[in-house]
């Protein structure tokens, strides 16, 4: 019983000293309004948000845009990768071609490129979605690929030995071990991604929450950037337990080798 | 395998293939002037760049405040973030009190916050180093505790029974154990804290590459542009490679296992 307990008991205690903490600066007039505002100040905002929208558009729409651009942009950047990566991994010319454009792309910062992905595309959505894209796509190869490496050479030997073949291997042996890392390669995709949305949205644009973020900061509504971080954050949170759920069914021996 | 010198030719082919492709593009009039600035626009721009500075700055300056800033906010993050990390590792107790902290942390938007650190700390060096710190930390520190959780059970269990007393756990099995995935949360926050000192570059600077970016989209200068993503890919890569360099020297048992 106690074993349960103890870990509740420490984070129940932990969110209490955050609101506490909280509740100190901002009623007792250690902070300005300005720079946090205060719970009772927070919740008026709340209640703003979800009864009149943010200029001319309800809460969730701001939501919803922003999330239609994270799945197109990590749904078509992680799938491309990922095979990339596979294919990097199993076929090492296909690597030595590949490698020196992903090694560049990877840690390249999207809003180095953003502007040329304007001059390129425009201001709309493709150029939006297309940084989300290029965002996704080196970390996931990267992950594919080094899951296709790490997978154990003694694994190999023994499927070689009884007589398997490279598809075989590949498809029996390989894509399964490689598994748990495309996993966690989809789950820093999405973080990196995610990242990247309030960079996209700062294109123009007049709509979803990254834009909410930056547009309200312009007019220094702190209350209204929090509680644009905290959706933020939820709906980022909301992603990563799908994710681990999913990896969870899929790769259910992870950990119990 | 292929081996290293021809997997290196390969790689020199495929970058001389794209360079050519790139070239073409401006020489066959396939692409106008002011969408793509040609090979010999950013050597130009490059060399004038070197002799004459970008507007009052130097290139050295640039690289070395876009650098600096963002190694500050790294290596902070490191120091705390990787004993924290294998602290939650091995106490429910920690984890619980302070996992959904960081959780909330890591998948926003370093560009979300960026407003109000601003607001919070100004516009200086300041606020930048505690933008990249907030971006990297949970990063580290999550991948510490994934690493330690990790650990196969039967190690732990087979260091014990032979006599090891916690500590000795610790330091001879969870550690090193743990140190694959350190690294690979650590590379991951470096790309991390690389893209958002460009992000920060952006909101409010007047130096950097990020900032030489973004004043030449503004005069419509192209060859700067594609000069300043050209660099910035290549200190990415540098990064990335050293990090890379340091896990193969420290973790040389990586995929022998």
């Amino acid at each position: 019983m106690t074993r349960l307990r103890g870990p509740w008991i420490a984070t129940a205690a932990s969110i209490a000293v955050l609101l506490g903490g909280w509740i100190t600066l901002s009623w007792g007039g250690v902070v300005s309004d300005l720079f946090l505002p205060g719970p009772d100040e927070l919740w008026d905002a709340i209640v703003d948000l979800v009864q009149e929208g943010y200029k001319n558009r309800p809460l969730w729409v701001h939501v919803a845009d922003s999330m239609i651009r994270v799945f197109a942009g990590f749904g078509t950047g992680a799938a491309v990768g990922t095979m990339l990566g596979l294919a990097m991994g199993y076929f090492p010319t296909v690597d030595a071609l590949c490698e020196p454009f992903v090694e560049f792309l990877r840690p390249l910062p999207q809003l180095g490129y953003l502007v040329l992905l304007i001059i390129w595309l425009g201001i709309g959505e493709t150029s939006k979605i297309t940084l989300l894209f290029l965002a996704a796509l080196p970390v996931s190869a990267v992950a594919a690929r080094n899951g296709v490496r790490n997978v154990s050479v003694a694994r190999l030997h023994v499927a070689r030995s009884l007589g398997a073949n490279r598809w075989q291997i590949f498809r029996h042996v390989v894509f399964p071990s490689a598994l748990a890392e495309i996993f966690t390669g989809a789950r820093l995709a999405i973080g990196i991604v995610y990242g990247t949305l309030i960079a996209a949205e700062i294109i123009a644009g007049n709509d979803g929450i990254g834009w909410m973020i930056l547009d309200a900061g312009r007019f220094l509504r702190s209350d209204y950037v929090f509680i644009g971080i905290l959706i933020i954050g939820l709906m980022g949170v909301a992603l990563d337990r799908l994710l681990v759920a999913i990896e969870a069914r899929v790769v259910h021996w992870a950990g119990k080798q | 395998m292929l081996s290293r010198r021809k997997s290196l030719l390969l790689g020199l082919t495929s970058v001389a293939a794209g360079l050519l492709v790139w070239y073409l593009l401006r020489a066959l009039d396939l692409v106008s002037p002011e969408l793509l600035a040609s090979p010999g626009e950013v050597i130009a721009a490059f060399i004038d760049i070197v002799r004459n500075g970008y507007r009052d700055t130097t290139l050295t300056q640039n690289v070395a405040a876009t650098l600096g800033r963002c190694l500050a906010g790294f290596a902070l993050a490191t120091v705390l973030g990787v004993p924290l990390g294998l602290w939650m590792g091995t106490s429910r107790v920690t984890a619980a009190a302070v996992n959904f902290i960081i959780q909330f942390l890591r998948p926003l938007p370093p560009l979300s916050y960026l407003v109000l650190l601003i607001l919070w700390f100004g516009a200086g060096d300041l606020s930048k180093i505690a933008l990249l710190f907030m971006g990297a930390f949970p990063t580290i520190t999550t991948a510490a505790m994934a690493g330690v959780r990790q650990v196969s059970q039967q190690r732990v269990q087979a260091a014990r029974s032979l006599g090891a007393s916690r500590a000795q756990v610790f330091r001879y099995v969870l550690f090193p154990a743990s140190l694959s995935m350190i690294f690979t949360g650590m590379s991951i926050a470096l790309a991390g804290a690389f893209s958002s000192v460009v992000a920060a570059e952006l909101m409010a600077a007047s130096d950097g590459l990020g900032w030489m970016i973004f004043s030449a989209s503004r005069f419509l200068r192209n060859d700067i542009i594609m000069l300043g993503i050209i660099l910035l890919g290549l200190f990415g890569m540098a990064l990335t490679r050293s990090l890379l360099e340091i896990d193969r020297y420290v973790i040389h048992w990586r995929g022998r296992e």
